[in-house]
C-alpha cells in the first residue's frame, strides 16, 4: 500500500458561511492546515462552535471549501471517488426511522456496493460488533440515543473503509458504551485503519489518540502527538503506602541530600468512570453486550430471590 | 485527472427510489391513498340515479378524471416535498451523501420513488373507476339492450391511456417540485411555490391564446417564453376525446407522452444542477 499519501490532507482551508442576507459572513474554519497519516488515530478537539464538524463535512464533500484544498487519499474531497474508502458517523446521528436496524445497515451496505454474496455476513458482523444484535429487528425510530450512535457506527463500518470519521461518537453514550467505543477504535487502529475523531470527553481522547489538534474559532491552536503535548518528562510520580509525617520529612531530607525536590504529596483517587465501570455488571467488551435495549421482561416475572440467597454454603 | 472510477449507477438510483417508496409505505401514506381513491369513486355512485344512459357513463368518467387530476396534483406536490425534506430535515441526507454516490443518483432516485407512489395512486383510482364503469355499463346494457347493439361503448383502453398520460403529467409536476426543493430551505415554501407552478402550468395556454397575438412584441415574447419554460398541462387533458367519439389518437398520445418525458429529463437535470452545490 502506498503509505506516502496521507489519509487526509488539508491545506489552507477556510470556510465562510453567509449568515445574513446582507452578506455578513461567518468564518467557521480559518486557514487550517492539517495532515492525518494513514494508520493514525487523530483527535480533533475544540470548544463548541470551533469548526470541527464543519471541517469534517468538508472532508466528506458535504460542504464546499471557500478557500483551500482538502484531499482524501490524494483525491480532492469534492469528487465522488474520494468517498469510496470512507465511513462517516455524523454528530447526533439520525436515521430512517421506518427501517429496522438490520434493514438500515443493509441499505447502506448496498449503497456502498458491498457484493451480494457477502452482504448478509457483513451486516450481521458489524451489527454484532457494535452490540446491537438483540435490537437489530426493531425499528430505528424506537432506538435510544446511545443505540443510534451504535447503529451509526455499524453503518460507517459496513463496507470496510480505510478511513473512519467519527463526529462525537460518544455523545449520549453511557460510560460503559464509551469505554467499548474506545476499545473498538483501538481495534480499528490495530487493523491498520485511520480514524479521525472529535469529542469533548478529553480523557477518552487521551486514551485512544496518537495525535490531536485543537481548534478555536476555526483556527488551529496546536497540533502534535500526545506525548509531545502532554507528557511531562521532567517529572515522575511514586505511589507508596501511607507514610507518617516524620518519614515524609526524612524522605524529603534524603532527596535533598541527593539534589532532588519533593514537589507534591497527594492522595491518589480512582477515577469516577473506573468506579462506574467496576460497579456495572455488563461485560466490558464489544460484541458480547446483551444489555443494549434487551431488558426483556420475563414471561413469568417471579421476583428473583436476592443474590444473598446462594451465599449459604454448606460446610461439610 | 483520472477517469471516473465511481461511475453513475442505476443500481444505487433504484435503491434510493425503493427506499423512498418504502418510506411512503411504512408511513402509512398508502392507507390514506386507498381511502381517498375509494371515496372518490364511491362518490361517483351518487350520480347513478340520473340514469342518463350512455351519457351517464361519460359523466362518471369525467368525474373520475377530475378527481384524479385534483387530488393527484395535491398529492404529487405534497408527497414530493415531504419525501425530499424528510431526508434533509432528519439529516439522513448527511449520511447518505457522504457515501460514494452522485447527487444525480439522489435526485433522480427521489424522483423515481415519488413517481412510483403517484403511479400507485393513479392505478388505484383509474382501476376502481374502470371497475365501476364496467359494472354500470353492464346494468345499463341489461336495462336498455337496443342502445348497446354494438356491444360496450366505453373504450377502456383509452381510459387507461389517459390515466397513464395523467401519471406522466404528475411526473413533470414532481420534477418541478424537486427543482424548487433543491434550492429551497423549507417544506412549506416548496409546497406553496409548487402550487403556484401548477396553476401556471394549467393556465398558461390561456395567456398564450389571449396575449400571444397582441401587437406588442415584448408582451408577445414574454408570453412565448413563459409557455416554453412552463409545460402546458392542458395538453394532457385528452379525456374529452374518449367515450363516444372517434377515440384517442395513439399518435397524439405518444407525442404528449414524449413531451412529458422531455420535460421530466430537462427539469430533473436542472434540479440536479441546482442540488449539486447545495450545502447539506
Ligand atoms: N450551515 C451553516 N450556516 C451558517 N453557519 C454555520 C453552519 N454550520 C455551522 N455554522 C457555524 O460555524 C461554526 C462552526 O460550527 P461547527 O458545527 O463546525 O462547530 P463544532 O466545532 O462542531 O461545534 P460542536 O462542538 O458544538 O459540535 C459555528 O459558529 C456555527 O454556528
Ligand atoms: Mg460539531
Amino acid at each position: 500500500m502506498n503509505t506516502s499519501i496521507p489519509a487526509i490532507s488539508i491545506q489552507g482551508l477556510t470556510k465562510d458561511f453567509a449568515v445574513t442576507l446582507r452578506g455578513v459572513k461567518l468564518r467557521a474554519v480559518d486557514d487550517l492546515s492539517l495532515q492525518v497519516e494513514e494508520g493514525q488515530v487523530f483527535g480533533l478537539l475544540g470548544p463548541n462552535g470551533s469548526g470541527k464538524s464543519t471541517t469534517i463535512k468538508i472532508i466528506l464533500g458535504l460542504l464546499e471549501a471557500t478557500v483551500g484544498e482538502v484531499k482524501v487519499f490524494g483525491v480532492p474531497s469534492h469528487q465522488v471517488e474520494s468517498r469510496r474508502n470512507v465511513g462517516y458517523l455524523p454528530e447526533a446521528p439520525y436515521f430512517y426511522r421506518y427501517l429496522s436496524g438490520y434493514e438500515l445497515v443493509r441499505f447502506y451496505a448496498r449503497v456502498c456496493g458491498v457484493p451480494k454474496a457477502q452482504l448478509k455476513a457483513r451486516v450481521d458482523d458489524v451489527i454484532d460488533w457494535v452490540g446491537l444484535s438483540q435490537a437489530a429487528n426493531r425499528r430505528v425510530g424506537t432506538y435510544s440515543k446511545g443505540m443510534l450512535q451504535r447503529i451509526g457506527l455499524a453503518q460507517a463500518l459496513v463496507h470496510d473503509p480505510k478511513l473512519i470519521v467519527l463526529d462525537e461518537p460518544t455523545a449520549g453514550v453511557d460510560p460503559v458504551g464509551s469505554a467499548e467505543m474506545c476499545e473498538l477504535i483501538l481495534k480499528l487502529k490495530r487493523q491498520g485503519k485511520t480514524v479521525l475523531i472529535t469529542s469533548h470527553l478529553l480523557a477518552q481522547i487521551e486514551d485512544v489518540c496518537d495525535r490531536v489538534a485543537i481548534l478555536d474559532h476555526g483556527k488551529l491552536m496546536v497540533e502534535g502527538s500526545l506525548l509531545e503535548l502532554v507528557g511531562q518528562r521532567d517529572r515522575q510520580a511514586l505511589i507508596v503506602d501511607p507514610l507518617p509525617a516524620s518519614d515524609i520529612e526524612a524522605l524529603r531530607e534524603w532527596l535533598a541530600s541527593r539534589g532532588h525536590v519533593l514537589n507534591a504529596i497527594e492522595q491518589p483517587r480512582a477515577r469516577l468512570d473506573q468506579l462506574f465501570l467496576s460497579k456495572i455488571s455488563r461485560a466490558g467488551h464489544l460484541g458480547g453486550n446483551p444489555g443494549v435495549g434487551s431488558n426483556v421482561v420475563p414471561k413469568s416475572s417471579v421476583p428473583k430471590s436476592s443474590s444473598s440467597a446462594p451465599s449459604f454454603t454448606p460446610k461439610a | 485527472m483520472s477517469a471516473v472510477s465511481v461511475p453513475f449507477s442505476f443500481n444505487r438510483l433504484a435503491l434510493i427510489a425503493s427506499n423512498t417508496f418504502l418510506e411512503a409505505v411504512r408511513q402509512r401514506l398508502f392507507n390514506f391513498l386507498l381511502l381517498l381513491a375509494i371515496g372518490l369513486v364511491a362518490s361517483a355512485q351518487f350520480f347513478r340515479d340520473f340514469n342518463f344512459g350512455s351519457s351517464e357513463l361519460k359523466f362518471i368518467a369525467d368525474f373520475g378524471f377530475g378527481a384524479l387530476i385534483f387530488f393527484g396534483s395535491a398529492l404529487t406536490i405534497t408527497a414530493t416535498a415531504q419525501l425530499f425534506f424528510s431526508e434533509i430535515e432528519n439529516r439522513t441526507a448527511l449520511t447518505l451523501l457522504a457515501k460514494p454516490i452522485w447527487r444525480a443518483e439522489f435526485v433522480f432516485g427521489k424522483f423515481l420513488g415519488v413517481f412510483s407512489v403517484i403511479g400507485v395512486f393513479c392505478a388505484l383510482t383509474i382501476g376502481l373507476m374502470m371497475a365501476l364503469l364496467w359494472h354500470r355499463e353492464g346494468q345499463l346494457m341489461a336495462a336498455n339492450p337496443e342502445a348497446f347493439e354494438a356491444g360496450r361503448i366505453m373504450r377502456y383502453g383509452d381510459l387507461f391511456m389517459v390515466g397513464v398520460l395523467q401519471w406522466l403529467k404528475f411526473g413533470v409536476l414532481s420534477a418541478i417540485v424537486l427543482l424548487i426543493a433543491s434550492f429551497s430551505n423549507t417544506n412549506l415554501y416548496t409546497v406553496v411555490t409548487g402550487f403556484f407552478a401548477l396553476v401556471i402550468c394549467h393556465l398558461q395556454y390561456l395567456a398564450r391564446d389571449s396575449w400571444g397575438n397582441v401587437d406588442s412584441l415584448i408582451l408577445r415574447s414574454v408570453v412565448r417564453l413563459l409557455s416554453f419554460v412552463f409545460p402546458n398541462f392542458q395538453l394532457f387533458n385528452l379525456s374529452d376525446e374518449i367515450g363516444q367519439g372517434a377515440g384517442l389518437d395513439p399518435m397524439l398520445a405518444g407525442r404528449v407522452a414524449l413531451y412529458a418525458v422531455v420535460y421530466i429529463a430537462v427539469i430533473g437535470g436542472l434540479a440536479v444542477y441546482s442540488f449539486r452545490n447545495r450545502e447539506i
